[in-house]
């Protein structure tokens, strides 16, 4: 014990010191996070607001003149008639940019509306064109106003109400908390930055204490040392685990941090998730992080014993950390919930545990359930990094 | 004291080594070491000559607890090296060529560790750390990183790291490869004083003349067989070459 605990602080010590490392547990989180927040929120809200905005170009073609329409199209000013476009160039104009949409009705649409029928109308636009796919709601919406008025207009004609066309009136009333809603919506995301980050953490140091080791001959003078290959493996493990650990806390840190100062946030969003993000989630997410960096460290460090060299082990880890993120995604996709089996499945049910803390709905037995899994797997990882540290065709690979 | 008896290692090929299988090598199999014997004594220096890839670094590899011998026995300091490797490790002293040092940590730091991970007392430890830090000059440069310092100081702190411990058997694996003269030759100088000092030393070199200055006994060893074992004087009777230098290849091209 006393042999471990001399390893694990001389780790500790040399893997402080390594700027790499430092980088990947400090500032890469708040690279990251900042840059989510602030650049992808801001450039997202932008275009959204521009889409908003925007002036669009309409050409609305109909055999007969429709004031009524026009009007409603005009009154949030920011709607442009364009009258140089003929109806038979209606696609090459909206593909070249010259109008953004072209609204077109029926010829026979007075008749039909007459006859009190449906009459088609046609709305052509380029979806290739992102600010326009967003405009088209605000298309939409008056296309729709028109034919509320055209509705009202026939339903007075025949002395009725509204309520004669609308016998149900649909009241959707959720009954989830705001935390809960809050929670399925952020949870989903919680775990990419989590679990992205106490892998990262735990890589750069389970390459450099194994790998770059054996590269810079230092695995051979410790090797000699009275420290058994256990103990050596172990003491290495638990740095590897603590920098994972550390790096799940300070992107977690850094998550809280950057979103209360994010303005790009709407204030009634900040205030629910802020709500949500309660002491008892914190430690429940806290006692997952634990075991899935010592689940993270043990694949890691057997990775890097395996590998010859610095350049090797990054070579057999970065399809890893693909890898890794398949079960996140999973984890993600809508009717995949916690239960007992797939909590038995590894980064999967992190991010399904996730979703259910932030929530406020997570089961004890389950929680407890990916604990246990994560432990036991990270155990066995570890044996099995002890196994491969023992074999010297592994230890010795390349030497 | 070293015991060697018997002493086999064998190795699995890997995918290239079996494309460029050379002559003595049969099966999927390869022995760096074969059936080899010999035994060091305290307060004499043995040499083990052999050209590349003859088995000396695997040799010492496994008299080090490093590597397992497939099929003979070694003893260091009277323990066994399978059976009692921690033992033998508490008592032996290995340095490569290779300078294996933490780059990050300054002298003082990694002489400190290695100190305490052979259960060194802490006031023992700094006294020990004192005496080698003044015999090879590192006081200067103790507070520096490792990885600031020259090729030679490296080697010094290499050496100080090796004998932290006082050990009684000392293993050098091409001690001086890569180094400037008057750092070999200080090397040289400590591995005349272990001998003075009553303990048990090993060396591997490819320099003749260090074998001339050093040797009390010496090993020829060549595709991991035994081509000679004997002492020095004894080397140097029956040459028939004008040379040492000479001496060994031609021992080595008649094998």
């Amino acid at each position: 014990m006393k042999l471990l605990a001399i390893i694990f602080k001389k780790e500790l010590k040399d893997m402080l010191r390594d700027r790499r490392t430092i980088f990947f547990m400090i500032v890469m989180p708040f690279l990251v996070i900042f840059l989510i927040f602030n650049l992808s929120m801001r450039l997202g809200m932008n275009m959204e607001k521009r889409a908003q905005e925007k002036e669009l170009r309409v050409a609305v073609f109909s055999s007969a003149p429709l004031p009524g329409f026009v009007r409603l199209l005009q009154k949030g000013d920011k709607v442009k008639i364009d009258t140089r476009v003929a109806r038979a160039e209606i696609d090459r104009a909206v593909n070249d940019g010259r109008i953004d949409f072209a609204i077109s009705f029926a010829d026979d649409f007075s008749e039909s509306i007459d006859r009190e029928e449906s009459s088609e109308v046609g709305i052509y636009y380029k979806a290739s064109t992102s600010e326009n796919e967003r405009a088209l709601g605000r298309i939409h919406k008056v296309v729709e106003e028109y034919g509320k008025q055209l509705l009202n207009v026939r339903l007075q004609k025949k002395n009725l109400t509204t309520a004669f066309v609308e016998p149900l009136r649909i009241d959707d009333r959720d009954v989830s908390s705001v935390r809960e809603k809050i929670g399925q919506r952020l949870g989903g995301m919680f775990p990419y930055f989590f679990v992205i980050f106490c892998f990262l953490g735990a890589m750069v140091p389970a390459i450099d204490l194994a790998a770059g080791e054996k590269e810079r001959g230092t695995m051979e003078t410790l090797l000699v040392s009275p420290a058994s290959r256990l103990q050596i493996v172990t003491g290495k493990f638990l740095v590897v685990t603590a920098s994972g650990i550390f790096t799940a806390l300070a992107s977690i840190v850094w998550l809280y941090l950057v979103f209360r100062q994010s303005r790009t946030v709407p204030p009634e969003v900040l205030s629910g998730v802020l709500k949500v993000i309660e002491w008892k989630s914190l430690l429940l997410l806290f006692a997952m992080v634990i075991p899935l960096c010592a689940f993270f460290a043990a694949i890691l460090l057997s990775a890097s014993v395996f590998a010859k060299s610095y350049k090797e082990a990054q070579s057999i880890i970065t399809p890893l950390n693909f890898m890794v993120l398949i079960p996140v995604l999973i984890g993600i996709f809508p009717g995949i919930r916690l239960n007992a089996a797939t909590a038995l499945i590894p980064i999967l049910n992190i991010s399904l545990a996730t979703k259910e803390i932030i929530a406020g709905t997570i089961a004890p037995l389950l929680m407890a359930e990916v604990c246990l899994v994560l432990f036991a797997l990270a155990a066995l990882g570890l044996l099995f990094c002890a196994h491969w540290f023992n074999r010297e065709s592994v230890i010795f690979r390349g030497v | 004291m070293i015991e060697v008896e018997n002493l086999t290692k064998s190795f699995r090929l890997t995918k290239d080594q079996k494309k460029e299988k050379a002559a003595h090598v049969r099966g999927n199999t390869v022995e760096a070491v074969a059936g080899i014997s010999f035994s060091c004594r305290p307060g004499r220096i043995f040499s083990l000559l052999g050209p590349n890839g003859a088995g000396k670094t695997t040799a010492l590899r496994m008299i080090a607890t490093m590597l397992r011998p497939s099929s003979g026995r070694i003893a260091v300091a009277g323990f066994d090296t399978v059976r009692e490797a921690g033992q033998v490790r508490r008592h032996i002293g290995f340095l490569t060529g290779a300078t294996g040092l933490y780059e990050r940590l300054t002298p003082t730091e990694m002489i400190e560790y290695y100190g305490r991970l052979h259960g060194m007392e802490p006031a023992l430890l700094a006294k020990r750390k004192r005496e080698l830090f003044s015999i090879l000059g590192i006081e200067d440069f103790a507070g520096r990183r490792i990885g600031k310092l020259s090729s030679g100081m490296k080697q010094k702190v290499s050496i100080a790291r090796t004998m932290i411990h006082d050990p009684q058997v000392l293993v050098f694996d091409e001690p001086t490869v890569g180094l400037d003269v008057i750092t070999a030759k200080s090397i040289i100088q400590l591995i005349r004083q272990c001998r003075s000092d009553g303990k048990t030393v090993i060396f591997s070199t490819h320099i003749m003349g260090e074998v001339s200055l050093l040797s009390d006994d010496l090993a020829l060893i060549h595709r991991g067989r035994l081509l000679y074992n004997g002492t020095y004087d004894a080397f140097m009777r029956e040459m028939k070459a004008k040379s040492l230098e000479d001496e060994f290849i031609r021992r080595v091209e008649e094998a």
